[in-house]
């Protein structure tokens, strides 16, 4: 390594950072850009072997293609289904028991709140089979009911986990003195402390969105016919009717990830947020 | 005031324990109940068979290969994406222009679902047109025709390699975090005392990262052990199972072949090994803990 | 009229009991004033009667009612804490009108008694504003505010001066003294400093470890301490002690000559002086004589440091602020008998 150099002198190493840094930047695009070169080239264009190349005009009707398809429409609106009431339950849930965990400990909380957490850490494949039997037994399969249920249920620990360590931030004189003022437990935690927690609130529902919209497993093991399924089983569905279209397939991708990407574009910083502060305290 | 905090406990934590019990709890200690039956998830009638699905797990040699696939990719997972993202935070962490631009671009494939990502990796390494062989051809001036996820040898690492682009980004937010956490005035006293940057980074900088590390560490494990989606997308476990992983193994037994309490099994194994890991990854914590506060 | 009682009252976390049996009447009006070390139990006695914290035994009665299960809002005692817990998110009015809203008081009738509270606390320009944007002495009188919209019977403070600075201090102690006077209200107020409570305190209450030491008005508590701990607790720079060895009925002392054991202090093991009861002579007629090691002017006065040959500590002594005393140089002491205070091995005073 250099020697420290004397201020006068030119620093190479903002230039050659931001060089190294760039060089990588334009790899970690590459596959992204890929897939929305393919997206606005005909069929023809790729199978010639003009992938990735600058197309030469814009190409619209791979889109055109996916947006008209009822199929794709079906499966936006089960995700919809299931990721707006899972991440809206998961969280609601989250914040109750996060309340307990925070603001009235008892003796064994601790252990309890370790316990649901460590939830987050096992593979889903274990409680998959009983999960199964038990919706089946239930005549939920092919319904979006199971799918709802075990992502708010999964989705528990981290908002378990995130919600108490935020209430445990509010100052307990706040719910002290709103009690003294006649507000009882469920007073305190929806007009004291959940409007403080608001930040934590949109860490949380960026995560349990994206999570629970890529989600491919459970609606995998618990829906069968085509018009329960959703967007990410959709796509690997229409893998067989656009088999060679590849235009298509790329356009479907990019459609199909447009509300994660919006989601990360407005809310990035909560995104990260809630990426670092679950993983590290987990 | 205990009497009211005793009746609110229980008004708040009821809906969300009994979600929690009825479908994770419940359904955890279940698994190890069908471990020890022949169910095959339709009948409603199936019988005891002890230690028979845990014998057959010793003697199954695609569970030894997936076993193998899943230690690799642990490996893998732990080397690939930390290394890459402790790199990456290092060099944004010196304040070089459009840091945040940077940052977007190598987190953003974590928000993409592992079946997105599946599918553009799929595209890299399609024989005839894929980028690498494309790029390859170019380089080597010749038309490169190479299969590598049809080939036994290259499927695995070849999802493994689309795992770390989508996995890195993580790692890097979470050493940045660690990153800026360390205290401005530590690096002024090194250069106080004259250490080079390399010393700097080796004696100062690395083990404060420590808390980090375990955190990249025990995620990059816990998540290859989930590691199913990419997979089943990719390579469904083939060809001839070489990029089986435990998970894939445990999906295909319970629901390709129908054998639900011999995929119980694995699924016990399975979760005896998070259960391990776990216990690991705590004690490490409270270790650093001690020092990191 | 707002009386309260303790009768007996105790409390336990876990084996640990924090209050071991308290019995105090506080009358109508009164303002007392809880004070200890930290640790000593005046916080939890107080979050006792505000109801936030169980009794384990004992009542707590106010004008007769057992209040001592009731819940903390239906006990017409509002409470003023230690870092006021204005909640962040509501302007001054929502603060002040919290209670009232949650009540269902109709809107009309919450914002005529807001502006009427604000106005007596001077706080009518900044109803509209958020906590963050007030001083630290604008955010006490909005939790008064919030107090005293109750027309509570008594009004409860948990150390509210502790996070101010200096200056301010002194000007919000004389804004809590003006409002007792102006309500006639019961008050209690918790504090560690012992000025605050010599200058607030119609009475103060000396608590450690768990039980009352002592109960009085200022001076009382002052002039008349029952044991050593009070002795030592009350009064800044806090009073010498001196340990003490009789033999027959003289007072034997290294250092000084024998002196004539006074009726009924044969118990005595140490004798307490304030630093204002020794009073400077000629080293002649001295009871006690030694080197001044420290002098620290205060303006108005000086305090001036003694290191006395067989004692274990330096003797504090109040001289005028003008002074020609030296550090090192050897001064005489005389003490104002009539002033000393005896204290047995137990430290009860004899």
């Amino acid at each position: 390594m250099a020697e420290p150099l004397p201020v006068t002198r030119f620093n190479p190493w903002p230039t050659t950072i931001f060089t190294i840094l760039s060089a990588l930047a334009v790899l970690f695009l590459l596959p992204t850009l890929g897939v929305l070169l393919s997206s606005i080239k005909t069929t023809r264009e790729i199978s010639m072997g003009e992938l990735w190349s600058l197309p030469a005009s814009l190409f619209l009707g791979n889109f055109a293609e996916v947006l008209g398809n009822p199929a794709v429409h079906r499966y936006f609106l089960n995700t919809l289904l299931v990721t707006l009431p899972a991440t809206a339950v998961s969280i609601t849930l989250g914040a109750l028991a996060g309340y307990v965990f925070a603001k009235l400990p008892f003796r064994g909380s601790n252990a309890l709140f370790l316990g649901i957490v460590a939830g987050m850490f096992f593979p889903p494949q274990v409680i998959l089979v009983p999960l199964f039997r038990l919706f089946n037994g239930l005549g939920l399969i092919d319904t979006l009911w199971p799918v709802i249920i075990v992502h708010s249920a999964l989705g528990l620990p981290i908002c378990v986990l995130m919600m108490r360590n935020f209430f445990a931030t509010v100052p307990n004189a706040l719910r002290e003195a709103a009690i003294m003022e006649g507000a009882n437990e469920w007073q305190v935690l929806t007009r004291v402390v959940l409007p403080l927690s608001l930040p934590a609130l949109a860490v949380l529902a960026t995560l349990q969105f994206t999570w629970i919209w890529n989600d491919f497993l459970w609606p995998l093991i618990f829906t069968q016919s085509d018009n329960k399924r959703t967007i990410m089983i959709g796509i690997v569905n229409l893998k067989g009717q656009y088999s060679v279209a590849w235009g298509v397939q790329g356009a479907l991708s990019l459609v199909a990830s447009l509300p994660t990407l919006l989601v990360f574009l407005f809310f990035q910083r909560f995104f990260i947020k809630g990426m670092t502060m679950g993983a590290v305290k987990g | 005031m205990e009497q009211h905090n005793r009746f609110w406990r229980i008004a708040l934590l009821g809906l969300p324990l009994g979600l929690f019990g009825l479908f994770v709890v419940w359904p955890l200690f279940s698994s190890f109940y069908y471990s020890f039956t022949d169910w095959n998830g339709f009948d409603t009638n199936y019988s005891f068979v002890g230690f028979d699905n845990f014998a057959k797990i010793a003697t199954d040699r695609l569970f030894l290969q997936a076993a193998i696939n899943t230690t690799i990719w642990m490996a893998a997972a732990i080397i690939l994406p930390t290394t890459l993202g402790l790199m990456l935070a290092l060099l944004l962490d010196s304040r070089v222009a459009g840091a945040r631009v940077f940052k977007s671009i190598f987190y953003l494939p974590i928000c993409l679902s592992a079946v997105i990502v599946g599918q553009i990796w799929t595209w890299i390494y399609q024989p005839d047109w894929g980028l690498l062989n494309t790029i390859i051809s170019q380089i080597t001036g010749e038309k490169f025709k190479y299969a590598w996820l049809a080939k036994p040898d290259t499927a695995l690492w070849s999802v493994i390699v689309a795992w770390s682009w989508q996995q890195t980004g993580l790692a890097m937010v979470i050493y940045l975090a660690g990153l800026t956490a360390i205290p401005g005035d530590l690096l002024e006293v090194c250069e106080i005392e004259g250490a080079s940057p390399w010393q700097r980074f080796r004696r100062v900088v690395l083990p404060l990262l420590a808390p980090s590390t375990v955190v990249v560490v025990a995620l990059s494990v816990i998540n290859s052990l989930k590691g199913f989606d990419i997979l089943y997308i990719m390579t469904g476990g083939g060809p001839f199972n070489s990029s089986d992983t435990l998970a894939m193994h445990m999906y295909n037994e319970s629901f390709k072949k129908y054998l639900m309490g011999y995929g119980s099994a694995i699924s016990v194994v399975l979760f005896l090994i998070a259960l391990a890991i776990i216990g690991l990854y705590f004690r490490q914590l409270r270790k650093v803990d001690r020092i990191y506060g | 009229m707002a009386q309260l009682q303790l009768a007996n009252l105790r409390k336990s976390f876990g084996q640990v009991q924090v209050i071991k049996g308290l019995d105090l009447a506080i009358s109508d009006g009164e303002f007392v004033v809880f004070v200890g070390p930290s640790g000593c139990g005046k916080s939890t006695t107080l979050r006792m009667i505000a109801g936030l914290e169980d009794a384990t035994s004992g009542t707590i009665l106010l004008d007769g009612g057992d209040l001592t299960r009731a819940r903390p809002a239906d006990r017409s005692i509002a409470m003023v804490f230690q870092s006021y817990a204005l909640f962040p998110h509501m302007t001054v009015a929502d603060n002040i009108g919290f209670g009232l809203q949650l009540k269902g008081t109709d809107r009309a009738t919450i914002t005529a008694r807001v502006a009427e509270v604000a106005g007596t606390l001077h706080l009518a320009p900044l109803l509209a504003r958020y906590p963050r944007e007030l001083s630290g002495g604008q955010r006490q009188r909005v939790a008064i505010g919030r107090a005293i919209i109750r027309n509570p019977k008594v009004f409860l403070f948990d150390e509210p001066l502790s996070n101010l600075d200096a200056a301010l201090r002194v000007q919000m102690r004389l804004e809590i003294a003006r409002l007792h006077q102006r309500l006639r209200a019961t008050m209690v107020y918790v504090t560690h400093d012992q000025v605050e409570a010599m200058t607030l305190a119609n009475r103060i209450v000396v608590f450690n470890d768990g039980r009352i030491e002592q109960v009085g008005t200022p001076m009382d508590l002052y002039e008349r301490p029952a044991n050593r701990f009070v002795a030592g607790f009350i009064g800044a720079p806090s009073m010498n002690f001196l340990p003490v060895r009789t033999n027959g009925s003289l007072i034997d002392w290294p250092g000084i000559a024998p002196l004539a054991l006074p009726a009924g202090k044969a118990q005595v093991v140490e004798l307490g002086i304030r630093p204002e009861h020794l009073v400077a002579v000629e080293e002649a007629d001295a009871d006690i004589a030694g080197d001044i090691e420290i002098i620290e002017r205060l303006g108005a006065e000086t305090y001036a440091y003694v290191r006395v040959a067989g004692q274990p500590a330096d003797l504090t002594l109040r001289l005028p602020g003008e002074t020609g005393h030296r550090p090192g140089s050897r001064i005489g002491l005389k003490l104002d008998w009539s002033r000393a205070h005896w204290f047995d091995a137990d430290g009860r005073v004899l």
